[in-house]
């Protein structure tokens, strides 16, 4: 996560909370493309305003590619209506209609990563703050910290094991899918092994510090609304209702 | 066979100036044991990433015999040379220890007589016969890197790489592990161990490297 | 007076298990001493640690007899919230202690848990820094430190609880040699300011610090002879 430098400019984040899950409600609600687009260049205009890293983020699902390219085939056959474009015997293969769901799909969802990415721009202990001051038991919001923390280690740990199941001579290129799969199964137990192993640890270490005492938790942080973040989150809020109501009527 | 770095540089962050491995030259046999020293952070981890192909140098190429490795998948990088990390349970992966030696092999085509036979002999080598329909993850430290070892070797190849591998390791498991591996050499099976563990390195090996800041400081043949 | 640790004939062991891991373990520890507890690896030291610490019987559970007093109190008639304002304990994984986006969150975590003010905290944060050095190092990122560099933080977030009694099981292991040295010194600097140390090890080079040194074996405690667990 990107840990930002204390800025007096900084929004609270639980104004950039209210923000994007408002963005997020309205992508799930559309499903008009000619709404989608819309929001979704509202979005990056927000983002960027942010300085997110939203492009970096767009770019580790890359990979993904191939799902969203497959949706626009699966909404063209077995979603009839529209015209079709490309034909093979009786099976629409491509359809403007499929195109049109499929690309709808693929925006909601990087609608809805791209404002998250967003959240990335506070630091996990302000997310927290701000979630506890909203009167969420800290022991849940502290979770959200210990995500932050140990998701990218596992992440790189499962890039590990999979190089040393490499390493072991499997060649992944020369594998049918079938034992690919199989091969991939491998590494269920050793991250689920790891993620056990970690919380156990973990857990014991930050109840040895007082997690569950039964005191009156204080704060060495504490997070204030100011006027920017209230003008956000009357913004985004009122927004939010005019356009679905708008967009229902 | 001949691992050799020419004019291997590598940053671990692209637009970083500095580069963690500045033009590194060396060659290393397939015989006997060599070891990599250095402080925290001078780039023997990395050096040792780059030998087995992990990472791939940002200058400069890695040749096994004359073969660059650029080209080569890891699945026959890891036919020649073997990787164990520090942390054995990184390469764990099956719910018994038998499976973690067989089950590449059953992916590989392997006869169920051949991998059989082969399982067997490795269970035995590293005195985990006792230990072969245990859960793997309930294996002490030692025994882990035991198994981690034996899986790699199972695979064949004519080197290992060894990072750290005394890490929280007891005084008696470092004896078993020096053991192990002497057996390994004398079957011909060169190794480089990357180790801060000067005790343990000191009356074993053959060859001692020193990196410091990414750079060869010192490299010295004993015996 | 009241030792900081006193353990009579403490015996456990874990319910699935036949045999006692610990069997009629006895400990006197004096404030400001350094005892260090070796052994082989399996053989019953972290679980000692956790009977120390409290952690057994009150997080982790088994057959356990005998008793551990922590400054004269019985772990089994303390919560762990009273136990943590007196004990502190690092463990091994650097990993796996810390938490927090910056080390000033991760010190200030303790206190906050137990109402303790803003300005306080403030002071300990400083103090605790200031005691492992690495006050420099107060807004960074505990996930960027080396290894040797998250004990420090780990320790530092344990110290500004302010407990006379530490306990480090197997705290060294996964460090290289400088960081080694280095928490070897602070662990001489904080026996001066009168903490009681019990480190628990399987490093024998470790334990130049120790001004005692015991030996787990067969579930007891015995005097550590150089001869005893040699190969």
């Amino acid at each position: 996560m990107t840990i930002l430098k204390n800025n007096s400019n900084q929004l609270d984040p639980r104004s950039k909370i209210i923000l994007v899950m408002c963005i997020s409600t309205l992508a799930v609600f559309f499903q008009n493309i000619f709404w989608m687009i819309p929001l979704f260049i509202f979005t990056l205009l927000v983002s960027i305003f942010f300085k997110s890293n939203f492009f970096n983020l767009i770019w580790k699902f890359k990979k993904f590619i191939g799902i969203f390219v497959a949706m626009i085939f699966i909404q063209s056959i077995f979603v009839s209506g529209g015209e079709e474009i490309l034909k093979i015997g009786n099976f629409t293969l491509i359809s403007t209609l499929g195109i049109y769901n499929g690309v709808s799909i693929i925006l909601r969802f990087l609608i809805i990563i791209v404002s998250a990415s967003v959240m990335a721009t506070s630091s996990s202990r302000d997310i927290v703050q701000g979630l506890y001051q909203w009167k969420i038991p800290y022991e849940i919001t502290f979770m959200v910290a210990v995500a932050v923390r140990f998701l990218p280690m596992l992440k790189e740990e499962a890039s590990d094991m999979f190089i040393s199941l490499q390493l072991r001579g499997v060649e992944l290129e020369k594998l049918s899918l079938r034992k690919k799969l199989n091969i991939y199964s491998y590494l269920l137990m050793p991250m689920i092994a790891s993620v056990i192993g970690k919380a156990g640890e973990l857990s014991l270490a930050v109840e040895m510090r007082g997690l569950r005492a039964d005191y009156k938790r204080t704060s060495f942080k504490t997070l204030k609304l100011r006027f920017n973040d209230y003008i956000i989150m009357l913004l985004s809020v009122s927004f939010t209702f005019l356009i679905l109501f708008f967009y229902f009527f | 066979m001949n691992i050799s770095l020419k004019d291997v540089s590598y940053n671990y962050e692209k637009n970083n100036l500095i580069p963690t491995i500045k033009n590194l030259n060396i060659d290393i046999s397939n015989k006997g044991f060599t070891a990599l020293i250095g402080s925290n952070g001078s780039g023997k981890t990395t050096i040792g990433k780059l030998m087995a192909g992990i990472l791939k140098p940002t200058k400069g190429n890695i040749f096994y015999n004359d073969e660059n490795i650029k080209n080569m998948s890891l699945g026959s990088i890891g036919k020649n040379v073997g990787y164990i990390f520090q942390d054995p349970e990184r390469q764990i992966f099956a719910p018994t220890v038998k499976e973690e030696l067989t089950f590449v092999l059953k992916i590989k085509g392997f006869s169920e007589e051949e991998i059989e036979n082969k399982a067997e002999k490795m269970l035995l080598k590293f005195r985990l016969s006792h230990l072969k329909d245990n859960f793997p993850f309930n294996l002490s430290r030692g025994e882990k890197q035991r198994l981690a070892l034996a899986a790699v070797l199972i695979n064949s190849p004519k080197f290992l790489i060894l990072d750290e591998p005394t890490t929280a390791l007891d005084i008696r498991c470092k004896e078993e592990l020096k053991d192990i591996l002497k057996n390994l050499l004398n079957q011909n099976i060169g190794m480089l161990v990357i180790s801060h563990d000067y005790k343990f390195i000191d009356n074993f090996a053959d060859r001692v490297i020193e990196i410091s800041g990414g750079e060869i400081k010192n490299d010295h043949f004993k015996k | 007076m009241n030792l900081p640790i006193l353990i009579n004939d403490l015996k456990f062991k874990f319910s699935e298990k036949s045999e006692y891991l610990l069997n009629g373990i006895n400990l006197e520890v004096n404030k400001g001493e350094v005892v260090a507890i070796v052994g082989y690896s399996g053989i019953g030291k972290s679980t000692l640690c956790y009977c120390i610490s409290g952690i057994i019987p009150n997080i982790k559970k088994g057959l356990m007899s005998g008793e551990v007093l922590i400054n004269g109190v019985s772990t089994k008639k303390m919560n762990i919230s009273e136990i943590s304002q007196s004990l502190g304990i690092v463990f091994q994984n650097p990993d796996t202690q810390l938490f927090s986006p910056t080390v000033e969150d991760e010190i200030a975590f303790g206190p906050e848990n137990f109402g303790v003010l803003r300005e306080e905290i403030e002071k300990r944060i400083s103090e605790s820094l200031e005691i492992v050095g690495m006050s420099k190092h107060r807004l960074k990122n505990p996930k960027k430190l080396s290894g040797g560099e998250k004990q420090l933080i780990a320790l530092a977030s344990v110290l500004s609880l302010k407990p006379e009694i530490l306990i480090f099981d197997e705290v060294m292991s996964q460090l290289d040699n400088d960081s080694k040295t280095r928490i070897k010194n602070l662990i001489l600097k904080l026996k001066k300011e009168g903490k009681s140390i019990v480190m628990v090890e399987h490093d024998f080079d470790n334990l130049d610090v120790a001004e005692r040194v015991l030996c787990l074996n067969n579930g007891i405690l015995n005097r550590y002879n150089d001869k005893i667990l040699e190969i």
